[in-house]
């Protein structure tokens, strides 16, 4: 009804398209790194929508690389535990 | 002078008699009035053009009383009007056609309006209003006067007499041999191949019951026409009509594509004097059945017939017209305005739609479902959106950020004044709802009545950018989900605010989870601050037990919005988007699938959900030997399709096109739009029509197909609870042969 312009799952999708040749010319073991990168923008859609920017893959960019940043803040947290509980193990040894 | 009170069953024009009223007597008697009536259409154009129009209709033969004058249109305000008054509605749409066609570049105002609704504009008129009504001698009426409200929440029952007509078989699959009749006194059965006598005893039940509505079932599509043609070849025709010099109106059957997909509207039949509804040719039906469809007509003033079968787009474009009439605007034929010119930037900032989130796949607990109540509506109503009040686009951008009207209030709009008292009904019924038992005599009545609501209030959002609107503006259609996002967005903010995880947003409802929030005081705090921060009224739609959000089949990592299910703390259980729900799922499948559910509901938490898995097992163990072997009826397996295309415009041998080519040759041929059933063969063809046989050989069904689909359903709501796809299938095949040692020997 109302909107005339390409929804942001549409722009995605052709984002993804265009970057094909791309994706075919990379390692197996790297286009599996691709694909979680286009998972990860897929996850920030609602954001990318709401952002209106005129240029979307920067948004895109930006949701790749918050749930790259998610990652490591999660892995720096279960290190810095297991820092805490190695210390525990080591203090609590004669 | 007579005086009368009593229930409005009907009205319509007649080309001697003016307007025709009927009127359901408190003392039983069904009368038959007239009004004089006369309607007003407006025209406004060059000035010279008016005087050719001026000219045109004092040539012709109807008596037309000619002035000019000044009336408000809704986005230019004054406007110089030639106005022309015709003592006969009925007059009406012929003279307009032919205006058409000479005066093209006129613009016409109130020109093609239901006369149902210019009435409903004098003198407040409804479907089974109570009227009071002063009439002389020769049925004329000369006062009439509505007692009640069409926004009275309890409305007195009509005192209805029904006859229901239905064939013994589903016409679409094999011919019928006898039409079932049922009235309150009883019911009988009639031989359709003796058609005299059929036609005698159903003359002699219409002319002694008298009924006001003639409930059918394919009315409109078989059962009627068929007796009329037998009327005719057996030189009796049946009183119809109770209106002696009324006419059988017929519409033909048209498809149409709307909202994404191709739609099919049966021909109809309407009655003059009583009502004639089609149980299978009434829009929503299914949804909401028949309190639904006179609420529809109730609150749209459209008259029964007409209001059981249009889409509740045209039931909110009258509720608009009647608004406009009472304000003395003028209602054009169609929307007059343009989308204003915009930049790139500006189409990506304002061509949006609403915010939807990707949710947290998995299964969840301690979550509550918080839901704005009729979200768009009620920010028409509160923010003063309509296409006359949405300015400039600055003033709207500010008045979304600070959540405020767009203009003054005092000033409401033609939207927010039609949807108001509707809203208010709605919230009356809800709030009712609310406090009654499943088992209270009105639950039924109120639920149905707020469904024909809802989609009258989802279709007015969609209204307002739509091409056929009469009162539609791109502009106010764009206000309101930029007002829904910012709405959204708060609500959003205010429950991290208050420590809750938000796991889903969409559009007018969000998922929060919080570890302990378990009953609805938890959330009420919540509530409190969203009402606050957004002025919209907001409920809790429950609390659940646990609640599953479903990944995508093609890739497992990326959530899908609407995609999920769960059990309320009540033991409710609510889908969206799973097997159950599709239309073209087989019973058989959709029945296993919410047996699972029923199943999984009955555990107190999540952590009992481990606990039901071995008798669901059983139950997956016992429908796979069941399809395996046969058991299942061919009925069980049929797969509903909608034909979106004609039989010659398919470029690829799917399954639909099997069947519809099938059908062809059994001489019954469907049109882009309808419901096509087939059954998965094996072999070529790779699917049989259902309608197409009645001799159906049930060793022809494609069983391998059937069991990949009861394992996808099966695995749509088990795999969030075993955490691995088809974890369940291994142990219940194993099982399957373990313990039913008689299937090797089969």
């Amino acid at each position: 009804m109302g909107n005339v312009t390409p929804t942001i799952t549409d722009i995605l999708h052709a984002e993804e398209a265009n970057l094909a040749r791309f994706r075919r010319a990379l390692r197996r073991e790297d286009q599996v790194v691709l694909d979680d990168l286009f998972t990860a923008a897929y996850r920030h859609r609602a954001a990318a929508a709401y952002a209106g920017h005129l240029l979307p893959f920067e948004t895109f960019l930006l949701a790749m690389q918050i749930e790259d940043h998610r990652e490591v803040m999660h892995l720096r947290e279960e290190i810095r535990a297991l820092h805490e509980q190695l210390k525990q193990v080591k203090a609590g040894r004669p | 002078m007579n005086e009368y009170t009593g229930w409005l069953l009907d009205l319509y024009p007649h080309p001697e008699r003016g307007l025709v009223l009927w009127l359901i007597g408190d003392d039983g008697r069904r009368r038959c009035l007239r009004q004089d009536f006369p309607v007003t259409f407006y025209a406004a154009g060059p000035a010279q053009r008016l005087r050719d129009l001026w000219i045109f209709l004092q040539n012709q033969p109807l008596p037309i009383e000619l002035s000019r004058t000044e009336r408000r249109d809704l986005m230019t305000g004054a406007t110089v009007v030639l106005a022309a008054t015709l003592d006969s509605p009925s007059a009406l749409p012929g003279l307009f056609q032919t205006l058409a066609y000479h005066f093209p570049d006129l613009a016409f105002y109130d020109a093609d309006l239901h006369v149902a609704l210019r009435h409903a504009a004098v003198y407040s008129t409804f479907p089974f209003a109570r009227c009071h009504v002063a009439a002389d001698e020769g049925d004329v009426i000369h006062e009439i006067k509505v007692l009640d409200s069409r926004w009275d929440v309890d409305a007195e029952a009509v005192p209805l007499r029904i006859l229901t007509v239905e064939p013994d078989t589903d016409p679409l699959h094999t011919e019928p041999g006898r039409i079932l009749l049922r009235t309150k006194q009883g019911c009988s059965a009639l031989d359709l191949k003796d058609g005299g006598s059929t036609l005698a005893f159903l003359g002699y039940l219409l002319n002694r019951l008298d009924p006001d509505l003639i409930l059918t079932s394919h009315g409109d599509t078989w059962l009627l026409p068929l007796l009329l043609k037998l009327s005719e070849q057996h030189d009796r025709p049946l009183p119809w009509n109770r209106d002696p010099d009324g006419e059988i109106g017929y519409r033909k059957e048209r498809s149409y594509f709307a909202y994404n997909q191709v739609i099919y509207r049966g021909g109809q039949i309407h009655l003059a004097g009583r009502l004639h509804i089609d149980i299978h040719n009434t829009v929503m039906y299914h949804d909401y059945g028949m309190d639904g469809v006179l609420e529809m007509a109730r609150v749209t003033s459209l008259p029964i017939q007409t209001a059981a079968r249009v889409s509740p787009g045209t039931g909110i474009s009258a509720m608009q017209i009647v608004t406009a009439l009472e304000n003395e605007i003028l209602v054009p034929l169609r929307k007059e305005q343009a989308e204003r010119p915009k930049t790139t930037s500006e189409l990506f900032h304002e061509d949006m739609g609403g915010t939807v989130y990707d949710p947290i796949i998995g299964l969840h607990d301690d979550v509550g479902e918080i839901d704005f109540f009729s979200m768009y509506p009620s920010i028409m109503v509160r923010f003063n959106i309509s296409p006359e009040t949405v300015g400039s686009e600055k003033r709207t951008v500010e008045a979304v950020a600070g959540l405020e009207s767009v203009v003054k209030r005092e000033e409401l709009g033609l939207i927010p004044q039609t949807l108001a008292p509707l809203l208010e009904k709605r919230f009356k019924l809800k709030s009712t709802l609310l406090t009654l038992s499943r088992l209270d005599c009105r639950y039924k009545n109120y639920k149905a009545r707020t469904a024909a609501h809802k989609w009258l209030l989802v279709t007015c959002f969609g209204y307002l950018g739509y091409k056929n609107a009469r009162f539609g503006r791109i502009e106010a259609h764009e206000a309101v989900t930029a007002f829904g996002r910012e709405v959204l967005l708060r609500a959003k903010e205010s429950a991290e605010e208050l420590g809750f995880r938000v796991l889903h947003l969409y559009v007018d409802g969000m998922w929060v989870q919080k570890p302990g929030c378990k009953t609805a005081w938890d959330f009420q705090p919540l509530l409190d601050d969203i009402k606050t921060r957004t002025g919209l009224p907001i409920a809790l739609e429950g609390v659940y037990k646990w609640v599953a959000f479903l990944a995508s089949r093609s890739n497992k990592k990326i959530a899908v919005p609407n995609r999920y299910f769960g059990v309320f703390q009540n033991g409710e259980i609510k889908t969206r988007g799973i097997e159950t729900r599709r239309h073209d799922t087989p019973a058989f499948i959709r029945e296993t699938q919410i047996e699972i559910l029923e199943m999984l509901a009955k555990a107190p938490d999540r952590e009992g959900l481990n606990e039901c898995l071995p008798g669901i097992r059983a139950v997956i163990r016992d429908r796979q030997n069941a399809l395996r072997l046969g058991r299942v009826p061919p009925e069980k397996l049929i797969v509903r399709q909608t034909i979106s295309r004609n039989l010659e415009e398919y470029r690829a041998p799917v399954p639909a096109f099997s069947a519809l080519q099938e059908l062809e040759r059994a001489g019954k041929s469907l049109r882009p739009g309808q419901t096509i059933r087939l059954i998965y063969t094996l072999g070529s063809p790779r699917a049989r029509a259902w309608d197409a046989e009645t001799d159906f050989d049930p060793r022809t069904v494609n069983i391998p197909r059937y069991c990949r689909l009861l394992d996808r359903a099966v695995d749509a709501v088990l795999e969030p609870i075993t955490g691995t796809p088809g974890a369940w299938l291994a142990q219940a095949v194993q099982l399957n042969f373990d313990h039913v040692p008689s299937l090797v020997v089969l």
